[in-house]
Order: C-alpha cells, then sequence, then structure tokens
C-alpha cells in the first residue's frame, strides 16, 4: 500500500496553528475524531511522547500510536506557520508532523510498515529540504507519492 | 460500560498495546529513541490504571491479557474481532455492562460511530 493512497487532501493541514506540543498534537487528532474518542487517542500519544520524542530531528515529528477507538488506519498532516518546540532527538523545533493513529488488530502489520516508510520518506523531505515545498494539501500529496517512487526505484 | 470504567479499560488497552509494541522488533528497527526509564514508569502508569477498575474486572483483564495477548476485542458488523464469531443477536445492543464474547471471552467494544 502506498502512503500517498492512506492521505486525504482533507487530512492535509499547511497552515496549522503553532502553539505547545501537546495542543499541536490534540489539533491533529480533533482532525480524525472527536468526543472521548479523541481524548483516549491524545492520552495515549502523550505517553508515547514520554518514552522518548518521536520528533525525529531536522524539523518533522511523527507521533504514533494503537488504538482501541480506530478501526482503521488513520493518518493526519500538519504543517505549522512557526516551527513549535518538540523536545526533538536534535533539540530543533518541528514544523511538519506526521500524525499516525492504527487499530489494535493489524493484519499484515500496516501500521508497521507503514510507520517506517513514514520514516524513510521524513528523511528525504529533510535532506533535500522540501518542509515548505507544497502550497497546497494537493501539492503535498503529490510529493509525498514522488519520494514514495523514487525510494521504491532505488530497490 | 459505565462511562469512567470504559474510559479506564481504554486507556490500559492501548497502553498495553504501547508497551507491547516497544518490544517489537520490528518496531525497534524503525529507530525511534526510547528512554528506559520512562517506559518503566510506562509500566507503572498502567498498573495504576488497573487499580481503578473494579477487583473482578481487572482479574478478567489480566488473565485474558495473558490468554491472548489482547483483552478487547471490538465488534464489526455482528462479529466479535477477537475470534471472528458472529455474536448472538440479543448482545448486540449496545449495554452498560461489561460484555464478554461468549465464545472466546474477550471484553467485547463498540466503537462510537463517527
Ligand atoms: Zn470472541
Amino acid at each position: 500500500m502506498n502512503l500517498a493512497s492512506l492521505l486525504s487532501k482533507d487530512r492535509v493541514n499547511l497552515s496549522l496553528k503553532p502553539g505547545k506540543k501537546d495542543d499541536v498534537i490534540k489539533d491533529l487528532v480533533y482532525s480524525i475524531k472527536k468526543g472521548t474518542d479523541a481524548e483516549v487517542i491524545v492520552s495515549t500519544l502523550l505517553k508515547r511522547e514520554e518514552l522518548g520524542s518521536t520528533g525525529i530531528g531536522k524539523g518533522i515529528a511523527i507521533p504514533h500510536c494503537r488504538s482501541l477507538v480506530v478501526e482503521k488506519l488513520e493518518i493526519a498532516v500538519g504543517r505549522t506557520s512557526k516551527p513549535i518546540s518538540f523536545n526533538s532527538i536534535d533539540k530543533k523545533p518541528v514544523s511538519l508532523i506526521f500524525l499516525i493513529i492504527a487499530p489494535p488488530q493489524d493484519p499484515g502489520n500496516q501500521y508497521l510498515i507503514t510507520l517506517g516508510k513514514i520514516v524513510q520518506i521524513a528523511k528525504e523531505i529533510t535532506k533535500k529540504n522540501l518542509i515548505q515545498q507544497a502550497k497546497t494539501p494537493e501539492e503535498f500529496i503529490a510529493l509525498i507519492n514522488d519520494i514514495e517512487k523514487g525510494l521504491t526505484k532505488r530497490k | 460500560m459505565q462511562d469512567v470504567i470504559e474510559m479506564h479499560l481504554k486507556l490500559l488497552f492501548d497502553l498495553d498495546n504501547l508497551i507491547a509494541d516497544m518490544e517489537e522488533p520490528s518496531y525497534k528497527k524503525i529507530g525511534f529513541k526510547i528512554e528506559d526509564e520512562a517506559s518503566l514508569e510506562l509500566i507503572r502508569k498502567r498498573n495504576q490504571l488497573l487499580k481503578k477498575l473494579p477487583q473482578e474486572l481487572a482479574q478478567r483483564y489480566e488473565i485474558l491479557k495473558k490468554r491472548y495477548r489482547q483483552a478487547i476485542a471490538p465488534v464489526e458488523s455482528e462479529f466479535c474481532l477477537g475470534c471472528f464469531q458472529k455474536l448472538p443477536t440479543e448482545l448486540l445492543t449496545r449495554s452498560k455492562d461489561i460484555i464478554t464474547c461468549p465464545n472466546c471471552g474477550r471484553i467485547l467494544y463498540w466503537r462510537e460511530k463517527s
């Protein structure tokens, strides 16, 4: 399954409000779920962050978890207008965030495969300095698609 | 399920999955940095959550977790996603009580419609 096909343009927010790490995560979660479901997800994601930041460096973070409350893999992307502090491994602030939530049952291990793929793509984005490249959600998804194709070709 | 208990149960389940994933070789391979001290803290937090559940439910949860790794199974179109058996009709209306699957015994969870 390619990543671009798991993204939808209404889940790509390129003008995400900057703020505290927890609030930005919350905003992204609420684009996927509402109410107590969203609370459960936020709580689990923040527990995950306590284990070690998912800010992988050079301006990108990939918060992730499984949750009982989702029935399929859900991805939301946010880019903040100003970089925000995320306790990243390189201590640098973050402006591009890939949020991924997976159901507990996960035939074919789609969650971990997708998570690994996002990490790879994120590294390409930073290497080629493409965080600010896309101007619209459509462009962003097309960009991801291109990077992904490039990665597959190289294998 | 009562709301508060249900909330604790969902969080406990999510935390247990988080702990399980940390141990997964395919997760470790991805390369996120995990602090040892923090994972001990996570286990403490999940034990605290377990204590907040009524004793009988907590015991049942632990037994099911040992047996199946995942103690809770979502219900999807009348099926228990733990054992993939169709549930009897009388179970299909969402109830305030804790309901277990008559076939596998897992605690059943009906997702909110979104
Ligand atoms: Zn069952």
